[in-house]
């Protein structure tokens, strides 16, 4: 499809406002513009109209000289006016907005209004006079800096991985060579300004957009534009109406591949073709990500659950008869009580742990939050240069002695050689070796030969590194044939030859190598070499040269026709003249010595990869804009195409029977173009996703990519989309998780992204899906763990409201049970291992599979939450009946106890004790109940290691974290009850060692209980037992 | 995610929460049908019946192990509370103020102190308490057992306060000026104050540079005989009555605020607890106006 088409659904409407800025505004259009009108608007639109002015009117426009470049003062003064010439950062998320977005998360949000409500509470207290507790106070300050702290936590977390980001962007500072006041001189890429006159050469990066004056075999890939890497020649005149299209026009980000132009610059940094699209991109909504909305759904759930209890036992409080207010105070109380302080904390550490594990494997999360994305992630649409392949052309296939052989494309050459003895191969490999143009670059001595940079365009370079590997030293080896002429590949004859000296200094003869399309090379050979004898080139032959060729043809691989022919010493002696122009030498009768194929072969990982992607349940849908027969044969080789799967056209082909009367549904397969795609709806499109599986996109456009992506969502599925060029970065951010690559990806892609796989490997998603799956289990078992001591820090304060014992639990120590004793054991179950092959489960369905369901929390605040509350309880009468105060006396004492007025409270054997002493015995129950809830804790963090499993199955110290985390919080809780001062400061009292006993037997309850659960579910699945109790 | 992230409008979400109420295509309430409401409930009734059944066993285990007459551990009561009467608490805490020309400012006091007293009428104390005047040191060392082991406490009676006993001044000098205090001893099962030659007693002194002046104490020696403890319990002592020390305040300067603290000094009783005021001492303000 033309270019031109490209750009129909998008399009870039810049309108210059009073202060200069560009407008940026995206337009969906209508498909089906007529092709005229679209062109218009495309070059109203681009605003470009430099390619069709003569080099007078250019220079008259730019100030400029074609000779002499820019005057340095005036380059300074355009430098001061447009700017430096670089893209721009998208604006939009200033810091200050990025550590905002960190505080108004769901679960923030709830925090925000519980501490608001603590205020309320507070200020309620203190206008009723009741100065005696602060606690409110305390617990709006505490709520307040544990979401300010996680914050700056989760806010320093995305800054590093912004800055290993951008530490990628200025490794090395473009330098451009550039003439000015005459002087040609080498600067930064980023200093240049219009009206400058530049140079590039093959391997460069073109450094702005530029009008071209000169140019020599200048060729330059536009892939990062256009996402084609096919290269395109660049000439001075003008071609085509449309900036995009004609030929004079080389576009800034876009690699030079060969040649040589020189060019004035007519747009810099972000005016430039490629900003415009950048700065569309980030006109694209990021979607909100899968977790942030099961935390949504979670907070609803806990604020539901919390002005549910608060109203209860505001009735309740009312009906007992307190005054209104007071029972106000103790609806605040209840509702800011239900919400897991601890929980933010939790989540926040066990995403950034995942998100550190990824960094280690090359997977650099930008949001916190896409560390989970991957793991809900049921469609990969997968780039296919660079992401599923080595991004580089090899040798894969030879054909000679009328035999096809694999050569190694693995990526450190660890594979199977193929047979070398033939003369025939020796004669291919002189072939090979000398007839290519391309050379290592100096100093590289002791890189491995497939990381060597070469000087040459893709398939010269693959064969250099083909006959370095397979001959050795190909330097060595061209000196000793000392060339003598040569004549570089061009379109028309679609053949280079060179002639070159023998190496025996008594062979006389010349030697004349050719390499070419195989066609043509064929017609120019009478002979062919087999086994190292030359027999006549018969039609036998012709056949099997012709099958040889549509086999190599077949597999997607670009393939070459090499011959060579010793010319007679006598008719061309030493010193004869060969002229290029002239042809003054033979260039037919040639002796055909064999075929190469080349292909950019898969990444070695890569076919696992999508194995393990496929039994994940997660279809890889192959998008690129090579043609259909690479990418089908690549599709194939990786498996995105599985053995044994076909077409339509492979059915058709099979059955001999036409294409039409092919079921479709019959095919598994199926490979779609940018032409086809372009004339389907998105109905189709949908039908189409739905009816096949394997999915290869082929000659596909940025704006089809983002067709794609929406069909794919429209079907309920979760899409992972990987790219690396600008053209990429709209759809990178409408997938719900964007993936980059590292290396090959322009920045613009990287901005776009939520991740950034910094070694481009495909591999890496699949331990991207593998840890998020793993996270989204394990945070539901670190939330259910959290949520379950809920309901033991709540019971307590209901219990004083309706029954008004003297307070069990207090406030402060509510929050180090949730801030300070529990945090590391929730975290630790972020280091739990999958209880079963994760990566043989299906994706999880978003719609169903909850991070937070009704099971969960029922089970957790229900059963367990209550029994955690009764071993709270029995711990408490116990400590309150052994120092004096029998269970059924602490009934409505509270009014006495709290009465600091009397200083002489009876208890159940006549005693009489202070206030102080009341409040003493207060803290020592606190303590109790404390220890009673850190015993059930980790009773429940050891249940919470499996959901399904029994935890016997699973190991009881596998997890060694866990285990620490258990010896630290049992430390942390004997240091709070035993350190010295602590009744004072945080009201713990050194209880006696029995009282750890008492919650004991709940603790094996727990246990057992829990136990018997997961061995209902395992017996019975689908059960009542296990749509009950399985959460 | 097109299709299920969309901003839901409000209307939507009400819809949707109708439908969670109550399905009527699958005739569901809250999620589950009927059958399976009484399904889940009845197991969460079960549920709870086994919990709550443990937890009564264990209060019930916890009692059993219990004695009726002195607690398993004391780690609060290490040293005796103590108390004033009257006891009327100001702004900061124990303060007796008064007008010696304004009966009401002093009344409520006096009537305090009477119905303090009235526990301590000689004809009560002399039907439930034995004199023990004649014991020296402890009350006799025993233990208790059995359901209903009780023994007989000591009487003390009104007359011992003497001028403060309200019999001969039934206004205990407050329309005076010279006001009697009252200071108690909190109970503490077992627990022996002082030595056997030493009884624990009463020093009343003005803090804060203040001059409390003459100071008359009933009983006169101003200390607890020894034969009132230990105290064994409200089981085996049912009538104990805590022993009284009188304070009068014989010489006050008038219209002066006065810092006072009566301390009950004595082996095993410590006043110098930084965290509880009314440990071995007590404190109050005193105001007398004219």
């Amino acid at each position: 499809m033309g270019k031109a088409d490209k750009y129909d659904l998008y399009s870039v409407e810049m309108d210059k406002q009073e202060n200069g800025d560009l407008d940026v505004k995206i337009k969906k259009k209508q498909k089906g513009v007529k092709k005229k009108e679209k062109l218009e608007s495309m070059k109203r639109e681009m605003d470009i109209d430099d390619h069709e002015l003569t080099v007078e009117e250019l220079e008259q426009k730019y100030q400029t000289s074609v000779t002499k470049g820019l005057k340095s003062s005036v380059a300074a003064d355009i430098l001061m006016r447009d700017g430096p010439n670089e893209l721009k950062p998208p604006k939009g998320t200033p810091e200050y907005i990025k550590f905002a977005r960190q505080l108004a998360g769901g679960l923030q949000c709830l925090m925000w209004v519980a501490a608001v409500i603590c205020l309320i509470a507070f200020a309620i207290q203190c206008s009723q006079g009741d100065l005696t507790s602060d606690d409110n106070l305390y617990l709006a300050i505490t709520l307040i800096a544990v979401v300010v702290v996680t914050g700056c936590f989760g806010y320093y977390q995305e800054f590093k991985s912004t800055n290993i980001i951008a530490s990628f962007k200025n490794l090395v500072p473009q330098q451009a060579t550039v003439m000015r006041d005459g002087d040609k001189t080498q600067i930064n890429a980023n200093q240049l300004v219009a009206g400058d006159l530049v140079e590039i050469k093959g391997g460069d990066r073109v450094p702005a957009d530029i009008r071209i004056i000169t140019a020599q075999g200048c060729k330059v890939d536009n892939s990062s534009l256009t996402g084609e890497s096919e290269p395109q020649s660049r000439t001075p005149e003008y071609t085509h109406e449309s900036p995009l299209e004609t030929r004079n026009i080389a576009f800034f980000s876009t690699m030079c591949l060969e040649g040589t132009a020189t060019g004035i610059i007519i747009n810099t940094g972000d005016r430039t073709i490629i900003g415009r699209i950048a700065s569309l991109a980030s006109g694209v909504e990021n979607e909100k990500t899968p977790i942030a909305i099961e935390i949504e759904h979670f907070v609803d759930i806990i604020a539901g659950l919390a002005v549910f209890f608060g109203f209860t036992f505001f009735v309740v409080a009312m009906v007992i008869g307190y005054p209104f207010l007071r029972a106000m105070v103790f609806f605040m109380a209840i509702v800011v009580a239900y919400v897991p302080e601890g929980l933010l904390a939790t989540v926040t550490v066990c995403l950034s742990l995942t998100a550190k594990r990824l960094a280690r494997k090359n997977c650099v999360v930008k949001n916190l939050e896409a560390v989970e994305t991957l793991g809900s992630t049921s469609v990969i649409c997968s780039d296919k240069t660079g992401t599923l392949t080595q991004n580089r052309m090899t040798v894969s296939h030879l054909w000679f002695d009328n035999q096809i052989h694999s050569a190694d494309t693995t990526e450190d050459q660890s594979g199977q050689s193929f047979d070398q003895t033939s003369d025939t191969w020796r004669a291919l490999s002189k072939v090979v070796s000398l007839c290519n143009r391309a050379t290592f670059k100096a100093g590289q001595e002791n890189v491995p030969v497939p990381k060597k940079i070469v000087i040459g365009d893709a398939s010269e370079t693959a064969l250099l590194k083909f006959s370095e590997i397979t001959i050795g030293n190909v330097k060595e080896y061209r000196d000793r044939f000392r060339k003598v002429t040569e004549m570089p590949f061009n379109s028309t004859n679609k053949f280079q030859l060179s002639i070159h000296e023998m190496s025996d200094p008594l062979d006389l003869r010349y030697l004349l190598v050719m390499k070419g399309a195989p066609e043509r090379i064929l017609e120019r050979c009478s002979t062919i070499m087999i086994k190292g004898q030359e027999l006549p080139l018969d039609e036998q032959w012709q056949e099997a040269f012709q099958t040889a060729y549509m086999d190599l043809g077949g597999l997607g691989e670009r393939v070459l026709g090499f011959c060579h022919l010793y010319l007679n010493a006598k008719e061309y002696p030493r010193g004869y003249n060969f002229d290029i122009e002239e042809m003054n030498f033979p260039t037919s009768g040639l002796c055909f010595a064999g075929l190469i194929s080349m292909i950019d072969p898969p990444r070695a990982t890569v076919p696992d990869a999508v194995m393990k992607c496929r039994t994940a349940g997660i279809r890889v849908i192959m998008v690129t804009g090579d043609h259909p027969i690479t990418a089908k044969a690549i599709a194939a080789s990786v498996g995105i195409i599985s053995e044994g799967s076909e077409t339509v056209e492979d059915i058709a082909a099979r059955l001999r029977i036409p294409v039409e009367q092919v079921n479709k549904r019959d095919a598994r397969a199926c490979v779609i173009n940018g032409g086809q795609l372009k004339d389907m709806t998105s109905e189709e499109l949908v039908e189409t996703l739905k009816m096949h599986p394997e999915m290869v996109f082929a000659r596909t456009s940025p704006q089809q990519k983002l067709i794609i992506v929406e069909s794919c969502q429209k079907l309920g599925a979760i899409v992972a989309v990987t790219g690396d060029g600008v053209n990429d970065s709209p759809a990178l951010k409408k997938a719900d998780i964007g993936v980059a690559m590292g290396i090959a990806g322009s920045d613009a892609a990287k901005n776009a992204a939520d991740m950034i796989l910094l070694d481009d490997n495909f591999a890496s998603i699949v331990t991207g899906v593998e840890q998020g799956r793993l996270i989204f289990d394990n945070l539901k078992k670190s939330i259910a763990y959290t949520l379950t001591k809920n309901i033991p820090e709540l019971a307590p304060y209901l219990i004083y409201i309706t029954a008004s014992v003297p307070l069990p639990l207090g406030c402060i120590t509510i929050l180090f049970i949730e801030l300070a004793t529990d945090i590391f054991p929730s975290v630790s179950l972020a280091y739990e291992k999958a209880e079963s092959d994760i990566m043989h489960l299906k994706p999880r369905n978003p719609r169903r599979d909850r991070l937070v369901n009704e099971a969960l929390a029922v089970y957790s605040y229900f059963q367990i939450g209550v029994i955690q509350s009764f071993a709270g309880f029995t711990d408490y009468f116990t400590v309150m009946a052994q120092e004096g105060w029998y269970p059924l006396y602490c009934l409505g004492l509270r009014a006495n106890w709290e009465n600091d007025k009397l200083q002489d409270l009876e208890d159940s054997y006549g005693q009489e004790w202070t206030f102080s002493q009341r409040l003493y015995q207060q803290y020592t129950c606190y303590t109790v109940f404390f220890v009673s809830i850190e015993v059930c804790q980790i009773s429940d963090v050891l249940i919470r290691k499996t959901r399904r499993l029994s935890v016997f199955q699973q190991g009881f110290f596998r997890n060694k974290v866990l285990v620490t985390a258990i010896v630290f919080q049992l430390c942390l809780g004997c240091f709070l009850c035993y350190c010295p001062g602590m009744p004072n400061v945080f009201n713990f009292m050194p209880i006696r060692f029995q009282w750890w006993l008492v919650p004991l037997p709940y603790g094996i309850l727990i246990f057992v209980y829990d136990e018997i659960r997961k061995l209902g579910i395992r017996q019975h699945p689908g059960s009542w037992w296990d749509k009950e109790l399985y959460y | 995610m097109a299709t299920f992230n969309e901003k839901k409008t409000c209307s939507q979400r009400m819809e949707n929460f109708g439908r969670f109420v109550w399905n009527s295509d699958t005739g569901e309430l809250m999620g589950r049908t009927l059958v399976k409401w009484v399904y889940i409930s009845l197991y969460y009734v079960a549920f709870y019946l086994v919990v709550i059944g443990l937890f009564a066993l264990a209060l019930f285990s916890l009692m059993q192990t219990l004695s009726p007459y002195e607690p398993d551990y004391q780690d609060r009561l290490q040293s005796p509370g103590v108390t004033l009467r009257p006891n009327n608490f100001g702004e900061e805490g124990l303060e007796i103020c008064f007008n010696i020309s304004e009966p009401k400012t002093w009344a409520p006091y006096v009537s305090t102190l009477h119905s303090f007293l009235s526990a301590y009428n000689t004809s009560l104390q002399n039907a439930t308490n034995r004199n023990c005047e004649h014991m020296t040191g402890y009350y006799p060392k025993k233990t208790f057992s059995g359901p209903d082991d009780t023994t007989y406490s000591c009487q003390f009676t009104r007359e011992m306060l003497g001028n403060c006993s309200g019999l001969c001044d039934s206004n205990f000098g407050y329309d005076t000026g010279k006001p009697c205090l009252i200071i108690k001893m909190n109970r503490i099962i077992n627990f022996c104050p002082g030595n056997e030659t030493d009884p624990p007693s009463v020093d009343c002194t003005a803090t804060e540079n203040g001059e409390l002046g003459e100071v008359e104490y009933f009983p006169s020696n101003r200390s607890f005989p020894l034969y009132y403890f230990p105290y064994y319990g409200k089981k085996a002592q049912p009538n104990y009555t805590n022993p009284l020390v009188a304070v009068k305040l014989l010489n006050i300067k008038n219209n002066t605020e006065l810092s006072v603290v009566c301390k009950i000094v004595g082996k095993g009783i410590s006043s110098d607890n930084p965290h509880d005021p009314y440990e071995g001492k007590v404190s109050f303000k005193l105001k007398i106006e004219t």
